[in-house]
């Protein structure tokens, strides 16, 4: 108890020293239609400064040792490891977050191999001594399979398995055989065995089929991959990005700080859903085209991290000390600062990734995001409004996507929370 | 302070024309403008129908005399260059004319007189009630950390946090509206005209609940856990201890000199709020059919509606910006530890 008393503080202390100058405020949870704040960087810059003031002075029962192994910087690798460890355990301790953590990697690392679990294609196939692997094949490239090898001569379209099962297993006689994956539809598929779409959920189609046919429950699955990708990609280009700047600002300070600061504050009034709005609408935008997009609108948040952590870090003397021998800035900025201002990236982290599951999701919704037929849940909730007119017709198409996008951003949110509380030194002693 | 404000204010002006040149010239620059899409609409009458795919190139047209094409470039000025354009446009804004939305065949400020209530309507429904929900309880989960109460209400927090608000409105516009709790989207009845003063007024309540509730939803839990941790913080300072050790009551420490300090982050939001209200959420009011700002806006940037947009634009900015820095102001009221400069 008293040990883990010791290096909570400690964590405590140190942190205080870098805190991100929005984290006060941000509470825990990052709005992702937050409005642009103008000139809160000073803003919080000066509260944060006059806190940490405050709290340095303050009387906190802490092992001097450990305080010096956070800060000091003549140690910079051991002490970080150290500190990283510890944050490990913390967030491995913290179990709602962590078990999302891990049956979201897991997840995420299954959907790769969608094509063998969720396809209309056989993972294997013998047909007249012939041996194909289409599900595999569909999971490397897109293979071509028309009806004349499976005995239609002459007919060169793609083969429906669907059809060649049906007809494989009313021959009990013939040696050919074919083995199907866990659930037999793409979700590119139209099926219109049950009728007109969209069909309800049956046993044939789980979660049934939307309006032109497609299978809802392939759909989701393929649409979780897009999405996970998606929120991950533009996290990591909106970080660089606003990393990059906001070093550069609170590296270099001074007229740049302002320009770019200036610069920033233009760009957030630009209505940027209009934007992307205006340009998705001339070029059809592919996956990349929109996270940058998406990107070039969503860099800003991070600058003010940045900026604040780099304006403290440059006033300590391991900087000053870098500056007397000669460093050159770039090597200051990246192999000395950086390192040491990590902790708002990673704690920003999954908040971020909600960000932009959230945003895909609105702009497919508007019918600006990815192109059809792309695997979407914004297409799908779309879709299942406009065929929506009251006394719960074609429900599922609504309450499955929204479903979806809940339980993932949900275990996304948890991880955030574990991250943030892991590596959140604020132990908030509740009265007394 | 007074010289920081004073700057920030001046500031707005170099951010207004930067900010409304560049999505003049993206506007203008982009194809499928009024222009364009009179011509084509002259093409295809030209071609008798005929023409469905018939996309490309509508000057080499024709069937169209130069001269009226000439002259419907005149009309939109685009026989000027694009600045002379944007100094046109310009000029009339600061003459306090917003030109003529060609979508709705009337004057900008007009559509917006219209639809401005609306989204009034919903911004303050949601902002009071946010606030009012959310302030006590965060307070309540502050002061019970760590109790059943405070695990079960964050668990509703973070799931409120992941579903987006329209997504929200759909889902319950799809369960509750169906089982005939609530209308199916719509501000109000059709015949709203006939219904007498009381039954006006349950009839809102009636079509606003499940819009207001997807208005809520994103801001609920950002501004409840911002109002725990926020308290939080203040519970462990020193001053509540001092508070403590001299032998005040919990409830006068808690509410009287924790709270109050606790607040300061909770009112930056006033002055954010303000451009909320202006811009709507054209998610949520597509899914419920509401012809809000947002909605409008959103509909004149699909169908390139360019006075339109532009004039939206220049309000818009003027009152975000000016909604940061009185936020600001806010900030250094009720905080005179705040020091700008």
């Amino acid at each position: 108890m008293a040990q883990e008393h010791l290096n909570d503080n400690s964590l405590h202390q140190g942190r205080e020293e870098n805190s991100p100058p929005v984290d006060n405020q941000d509470g825990s949870l990052d709005n992702p239609q937050s409005e642009p704040g103008e000139a809160r960087p000073t803003l919080f810059d000066r509260m944060q400064a006059r806190q940490s003031t405050l709290r340095t002075s303050h009387p906190a029962d802490v092992g001097s040792e450990e305080v010096v192994e956070e800060t000091g910087g003549k140690k910079p690798a051991r002490s970080r490891d150290s500190i990283m460890r510890r944050r490990w355990r913390k967030f491995k301790s913290l179990k709602r977050g962590y078990y999302s953590f891990i049956l979201l990697i897991v997840l995420y690392v299954l959907s790769f191999f969608l094509p063998l679990f969720v396809n209309n294609m056989p993972l294997m196939v013998t047909y007249n001594g012939e041996t194909y692997f289409p599900a595999f094949a569909d999971l490397v490239g897109s293979p071509y399979y028309p009806w004349e090898m499976f005995g239609r001569t002459g007919d060169e379209s793609f083969v429906n398995f669907h059809e060649l099962k049906e007809q494989i297993e009313n021959d009990p006689t013939s040696e050919n055989s074919i083995l199907m994956p866990l659930y037999t539809w793409d979700p590119l598929e139209g099926d219109y065995v049950e009728g007109v779409p969209p069909t309800k959920p049956s046993s044939r189609h789980v979660l049934g089929t939307d309006a032109t046919g497609r299978d809802v429950l392939a759909r989701i699955l393929y649409g979780f991959n897009i999405s996970i990708s998606f929120g991950l990609l533009m996290t990591l280009i909106t970080f660089l990005l606003g990393t990059f700047f906001g070093a550069l600002m609170g590296y270099f300070g001074g007229k740049f700080d302002l320009v770019v600061q200036r610069g920033i504050e233009v760009w957030q009034t630009l209505p940027s859903l209009y934007v992307i709005i205006i340009v998705s609408s001339i070029i059809i935008p592919n996956f990349l085209i929109l996270i940058l997009l998406l990107a070039a609108f969503g860099w800003m948040g991070m600058t003010y991290f940045m900026r604040g952590e780099f304006y403290r870090e440059k006033a300590k003397d391991y900087v000053a000390a870098a500056i007397s021998l000669g460093t050159k800035d770039s090597t200051i900025i990246f192999k000395h600062i950086l390192p040491n201002s990590l902790t708002p990236l990673i704690a920003t982290f999954p908040f971020a990734v909600v960000a932009g599951i959230t945003g895909l999701v609105s702009l497919d919704f508007l019918g600006y995001g990815l192109p059809p037929p792309t695997p979407s849940w914004g297409e799908m909730l779309n879709v299942g409004l406009n065929n929506f007119s009251g006394n719960f017709q074609n429900w599922w198409l609504v309450i499955v996507p929204v479903t979806a996008m809940f339980l993932t951003l949900l275990m996304v949110t948890f991880i955030g929370e574990a991250i943030r509380e892991a590596f959140d030194p604020k132990v908030f002693s509740r009265l007394r | 302070m007074f010289n920081y404000f004073l700057r920030r204010f001046l500031l707005i002006i170099p951010t207004f024309f930067i900010a409304t040149a560049i999505v003049f010239v993206i506007l203008q620059v982009t194809p499928g403008g009024p222009f364009e899409q009179i011509m084509l609409q002259a093409k295809m009458q030209a071609q008798g129908g005929e023409g469905g795919g018939g996309s490309g190139n509508f000057q080499e047209s024709i069937n169209i005399p130069e001269e009226s094409v000439a002259e419907l470039k005149r009309y939109f000025n685009l026989d000027k260059p694009i600045y002379t354009r944007y100094f046109i446009w310009i000029g009339n804004v600061l003459q306090g004319d917003l030109g003529k939305s060609y979508k709705f065949s009337e004057p900008v400020v007009d559509v917006i007189k219209d639809r401005l209530p609306i989204s009034i309507f919903f911004g303050l429904t949601g902002f009071i009630l946010s606030y009012l929900i959310c302030i006590p309880l965060g307070v309540w989960k502050a002061v019970k950390h760590g109790s059943a109460f405070d695990i079960t209400s964050s668990a509703l927090v973070f799931m409120g946090y992941s579903v987006p608000g329209f997504a929200l409105g759909a889902v319950l516009m799809v369960t509750l509206g169906s089982a005939g709790y609530f209308p199916l989207g719509e501000f109000h009845s059709l015949d709203w005209d006939s219904l007498s003063f009381g039954e006006k007024i349950l009839d809102q309540i009636h079509h606003a609940v499940l819009p207001v509730i997807a208005y809520m939803v994103g801001g609920f839990a950002t501004l409840t856990i911002l109002m725990k941790n926020s308290l939080m913080e203040n519970l462990g300072q020193d001053y509540v201890r001092t508070a403590f050790a001299k032998g005040l009551p919990e409830r006068r420490v808690v509410f009287v000199h924790a709270f109050r300090n606790s607040l300061i982050p909770i009112v930056t939001g006033l002055g954010h709020f303000i451009g909320l209200v202006f811009a709507g959420s054209f998610l949520i009011e597509k899914v419920f059919n509401i012809d809000g700002m947002g909605y409008v806006g959103y509909r004149a940037v699909v169908e390139r509606d360019y006075t339109f947009v532009m004039g939206t634009l220049a309000i818009g900015i003027v009152i975000l910006t000016v909604g940061n820095i009185l936020s600001d102001i806010f900030y250094a009221l009720v905080d005179p530890r705040i020091r700008f400069k």
